[in-house]
């Protein structure tokens, strides 16, 4: 492999992480765009989200890289996990939302805040005591088809990761642009109060935010399956802090933000690491994160928000 | 609930003065703690202690920034690890450097060894365990004001995610940087400390005690600091930044103190943990080390000194002693039942999934925490809520001295502009208040008034123009210097300090006009003693200027106060720091005629004596009995400036204030009385 040769292999795999992270990007951005609340829940409603997708995968059958599927049959299994995963995390976010956070909204200070860090734990060790610490072998029925870009090589599983990503973002975008309570759902971002009065039902719009925060959560929890073929109880907490970079970096609140954002992260994580170590990687996304927080805390995309004094 | 069993079981010690109570429960708690090795002689359950002691350090540590300040940290490990691995790398065989004669003198005074391993000579560090502590203190701060300093303009939730990047990064360099902390597999044969020659070996009761004098020692230096200007100025700051620095506050300085020293607490924690431990490895500083702090914190009371320390020891011994046994009793009862899984449920691995829901009942149900920082004062009692009202006014203010006369101009406003994106707020705007004067702006809602303010205060940038306060260019300062120059403000949506108390609010608008630092808050120096008797003289007589209005209810949470206290609360605060000039936003606003009417009274008198006033206001008839001078606003242009009663008659200004219908009925109305004056 030359050196470009070994550089497109990153920009390949940062993609596919960047997609990942761009979809959970999407859950921070959406929650706080509304609420001004970093959902630290979020970070492990991800990693349930790839339990979810384990088992449901293995209900069809399917274990380790031994079955490969393809045609229709990969496409209705496809779809029947994304579904199943993104509805049971969705659900989650909602519940979370619904039962505790409501309570807190008009709390000031750091309760609601703490409070998903605590959920998070409760995530994070329920899974831990049901499932146990061992790394779980993904079940991953994508064909193994690769093509070979000079000494690169690009997966058909990277190009399905892609679609895949593209399809839900593409859909994100559309339901905030142009549907009802997507509207409602930006009106209220800017001004919760005139939205309310405006006859918004702020309340719902809330638990749509975490439900398709949650949602995508859940895809990318599945899709870091696909990828990495393995999955565990601790990839929540990096996955989820660099994703939370991402969303800071295209400007948090930013729904087009936060897919850029994602993306970027992906590259930077691989790239980055060629050059000085995947040890350090996360050094390098830390340092972005401070960066853009302290010389441009409005991120790639966002706007400095008006000071709600 | 907690209050009243406490009071119940105070009851039989009700003839014991509260202060000597408190006295001889310390005595008490103190003898207990110092016994417990004695009586229980088991070196395991000493351990226990001992480690819950730690978490109890670096609780009180993770207090300060957070319960105190308000700063919500999430990566306090990382000042733990700094400290444990400045110790560790200064006293295990890791890092030798090559032995050179310059090293000499250290290994005359014992902090290094010349050694031979069969090669060159090295050097071998042996840094003393007692001399470790402050300077791992002294370190860590350091790293506290570094990782401090980039983040501490960002908002709350921000500072939170950075830093718990800070708390990532600690580790991962640990982990990374081999040579000097031995990566993943962590430093060993870290050396225990020595007394008189003697090491501490392997037995648990000699940490045991040297926790108890560090734990002694933190609890002191919080309770010293909590006491002080720099624990009101923290508890400001967590309250509501703004009017923090509007009120003399330099909010840079002080959170960088707090972090400073709770990193300082961490750092010495982390040296007796690994003297302790003797071995450190990354993953004693992780995430969720640093989680678990939080919830000590959280648990025992966010900003309670002994909430916390409780909280730590609850939380810690519930992990290293009391889920054994609940494992136990579960899985007997699981027997009994016949259930299968009951009977293999094992409570010890559960901690962290405890630790969890403990963070969301407290935060659902209890968010004070289990010993609330927030003392209650009691409530008056009838007699003092229906007291006459005794007003201020002359009689309050006799305590009050004058103020130096001074001529000329105090206040000098030239061309100021401000601007919020496209909507300009204050268009060039000119405004003179000679030193000794009253003078009012009033205008329409929305014209500008408060941006005045804000701009005059430091709050707001302006984008052109200069403001000269006696002399001194004001644009470009911070608040907290505007307001040491003598410029004191009150806010027109009231911004006290919720949870202080009526006397802590009025305080912290002394806080520019005092000048005791850490070291003298938590020696208590006679300096620090006078100067904080003389604050508290004097807040009292600015209290009383309102007759028994505040004075009774000094010692209660603003809060609960009416809204027409809350007002003159502000205004005291204002009052305190001794401002040459006073600037009141829409001070009368929600108050009935009749308190109007007092307040306005007592600003008249407060301009008597000497003291410069620029007032916002709605109410007309206050204006006109207060002001020299009234300076209208429209949409941020000056539109007039001349005597109440020229003003009310100016045409420009009944247009912007109540359109063209109104004022010619009012034009009318003026003729007509014109003409019955004629007739
Ligand atoms: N921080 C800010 N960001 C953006 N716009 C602001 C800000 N502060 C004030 N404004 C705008 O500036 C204009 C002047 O506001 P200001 O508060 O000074 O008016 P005011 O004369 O005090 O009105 P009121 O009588 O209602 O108190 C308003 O249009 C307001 O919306
Ligand atoms: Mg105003």
């Amino acid at each position: 492999m030359t050196v470009f040769d070994v550089y497109l292999q990153q920009v390949i795999n940062g993609l596919n992480l960047g997609a990942m992270y761009a979809l959970l990007a999407l859950g921070f951005t959406l929650v706080y765009g509304i609420l001004e609340l970093i959902n630290f829940s979020h970070f492990n409603v991800f990693m349930v989200g790839s339990f979810v997708a384990l088992y449901t995968l293995e209900a069809f059958g399917l274990s380790g890289q031994t079955v490969i599927l393809a045609g229709l049959p990969l496409v209705g299994v496809l779809l029947v996990t994304f579904a199943v995963t993104m509805t049971v995390t969705g659900t989650i976010g909602v519940g979370i939302e619904r039962f505790l956070l409501r309570r807190l909204r008009a709390v000031k200070g750091p309760a609601a805040m703490i409070t998903t860090i605590g959920v998070s734990y409760i995530l994070f060790n329920i899974v831990l005591l049901t499932v146990g610490a061992d790394t779980h072998n993904f079940a991953n029925p994508l064909p193994t088809v690769t093509w070979a870009i000079g000494g690169a090589s690009l997966r058909l599983r990277d190009v399905l990761i892609w679609i895949v990503s593209a399809v839900l973002m593409i859909a994100l975008t559309y339901f905030v642009q142009y549907t009802k309570i997507g509207k409602a759902m930006r009106a209220t971002a800017q001004d919760p109060e005139a939205a309310r009065m405006m006859g918004v039902e702020v309340d719902r719009v809330i638990m749509t935010a975490f439900f398709l925060g949650s949602a995508l959560a859940g895809a990318g929890g599945l899709i870091f399956g696909l990828y990495y073929n393995f999955t565990s109880f601790l990839i929540g907490f990096t996955a989820g802090l660099r994703a939370f970079t991402a969303a800071v970096l295209g400007g948090i609140g930013n729904v087009p933000g936060a897919m850029l954002g994602g993306l970027l992260i992906g590259l930077v994580e691989t790239i980055g690491s060629q050059i000085i170590g995947a040890s350090w990687a996360d050094v390098i996304i830390f340092a972005i994160l401070v960066l853009v927080l302290v010389f441009r805390p409005a991120g790639l995309l966002g706007r400095i928000a008006p000071n709600k004094s | 609930m907690l209050q009243s069993a406490a009071s119940l079981l105070g009851r039989p010690f009700a003839g014991i003065p509260a202060d000597r109570r408190k006295g001889i429960g310390l005595i008490v708690l103190a003898a207990v703690m110092l016994l417990f090795p004695v009586f229980h002689n088991n070196d395991a359950d000493i351990d226990s202690m001992a480690n819950a002691m730690s978490y109890a350090m670096l609780a009180l540590g993770l207090n300060i920034v957070v319960g105190f300040a308000g700063l919500l940290d999430l990566g306090y490990a990382a000042f733990f690890a700094i400290g444990a691995y400045f110790y560790g790398v200064f006293t295990s065989f890791q890092v030798m450097p090559l032995w050179h004669s310059y090293w000499a003198p250290l290994a005359a005074i014992g902090l290094v060894q010349k050694m031979n391993q069969g090669g060159p000579d090295l050097v071998h560090f042996t840094l003393s365990f007692w001399l470790a502590l402050p300077l791992s203190a002294l370190v860590a701060a350091f790293f506290g004001v570094l990782f401090g300093a980039p983040t501490l303009r960002l908002r709350g939730d921000y500072l939170a995610i950075v830093t718990l990047g800070f708390g990532e990064i600690v580790p991962i360099v640990a982990r990374n940087v081999d040579s000097v902390t031995n990566g993943a597999a962590g430093l060993n044969g870290i050396q225990a400390p020595m007394i008189y020659g003697h090491s501490f070996g392997v037995s648990a009761t000699p940490y045991y005690y040297v926790g108890i004098a560090m734990i002694a020692l933190l609890i002191f230096i919080s309770v010293r600091l909590r006491d002080s200007r720099i624990g009101r100025a923290w508890m400001a700051i967590r309250e509501d930044e703004i009017a923090a620095s509007a009120m003399g506050i330099n909010l840079v300085r002080l959170k960088l103190l707090a972090f400073a020293i709770g990193a300082a607490f961490a750092g010495m924690t982390g040296v007796f943990f690994v003297a302790k431990l003797q071995t450190a490895t990354p993953e004693m500083f992780g995430f969720p080390v640093s989680t678990m702090i939080l919830v000590m914190v959280v648990f025992g009371g966010m900003g309670s000194v002994w909430g916390v320390v409780v909280g730590a020891f609850i939380l810690q011994l519930l992990q290293s002693w009391f889920l054994q046994d609940l494992t136990q009793w579960v899985n007997a009862f699981g027997a009994l039942i016949g259930v299968h899984w009951v009977q293999k449920v094992d409570l010890v691995q559960s901690i962290e999934l405890i630790f969890g829901i403990i963070l969301v009942v407290m935060m659902l149900f209890r968010r004070d925490g289990i010993i609330p920082a927030a003392r209650k004062a009691p409530d008056l009692d009838f007699r003092a809520q229906h007291a006459e009202v005794k007003r201020g006014g002359f009689v309050g203010l006799d305590r009050i001295p004058r103020w130096e006369k001074r001529s000329g101009n105090a206040l000098e406003v030239r061309g100021v502009e401000v601007r919020f994106g496209g909507l300009i707020a204050l268009n060039k705007v000119d405004i003179t208040v000679p030193a000794g004067g009253v003078v009012a702006v009033i205008g329409p809602n929305g014209s500008g008034k408060s941006t005045l303010f804000n701009v005059i205060t430091g709050l707001v940038p302006a984008s052109a123009g200069s403001i000269k306060f006696e002399g001194a260019e004001l644009i470009g300062l911070a608040p907290h210097d505007i307001l040491r120059k003598g410029v004191a403000r009150t806010f027109q949506n009231i911004r006290l300090f919720p949870n202080l108390t009526v006397l802590e609010n009025v305080l912290v608008g002394q806080h520019a006009r005092l000048r005791s630092g850490p070291f003298s808050s938590v020696l208590r120096l006679p300096r620090t003693r006078v100067e904080e008797k003389r604050a508290r003289d004097w807040v009292l007589d600015v209290i009383a200027m309102f007759g028994n209005r505040l004075t009774p209810r000094a010692a209660q949470t603003v809060t609960g106060l009416s809204y027409a206290n809350r007002r003159r609360v502000e205004i005291a605060r204002a009052l305190a720091s001794r401002p040459h000039i006073l600037l009141l936003d829409e001070p009368t606003a929600g108050m009935n005629p009749a308190e109007t009417l007092e307040l306005a009274e007592q600003i008249k008198s407060l301009h008597e004596l000497g003291l410069t006033i620029l007032l916002i206001e709605h109410k007309l008839d206050v204006v006109t009995t207060l002001a020299d001078t009234v300076i209208v606003l429209d949409h941020g242009d000056k539109i007039a400036e001349g005597k109440p009663e020229e003003v009310r008659r100016n045409e420009e200004v009944l247009t912007a204030y109540l359109g063209r219908a109104a004022k010619e009925a009012v034009m009318a109305e003026a003729q007509q009385a014109g003409a019955e004056n004629v007739a």
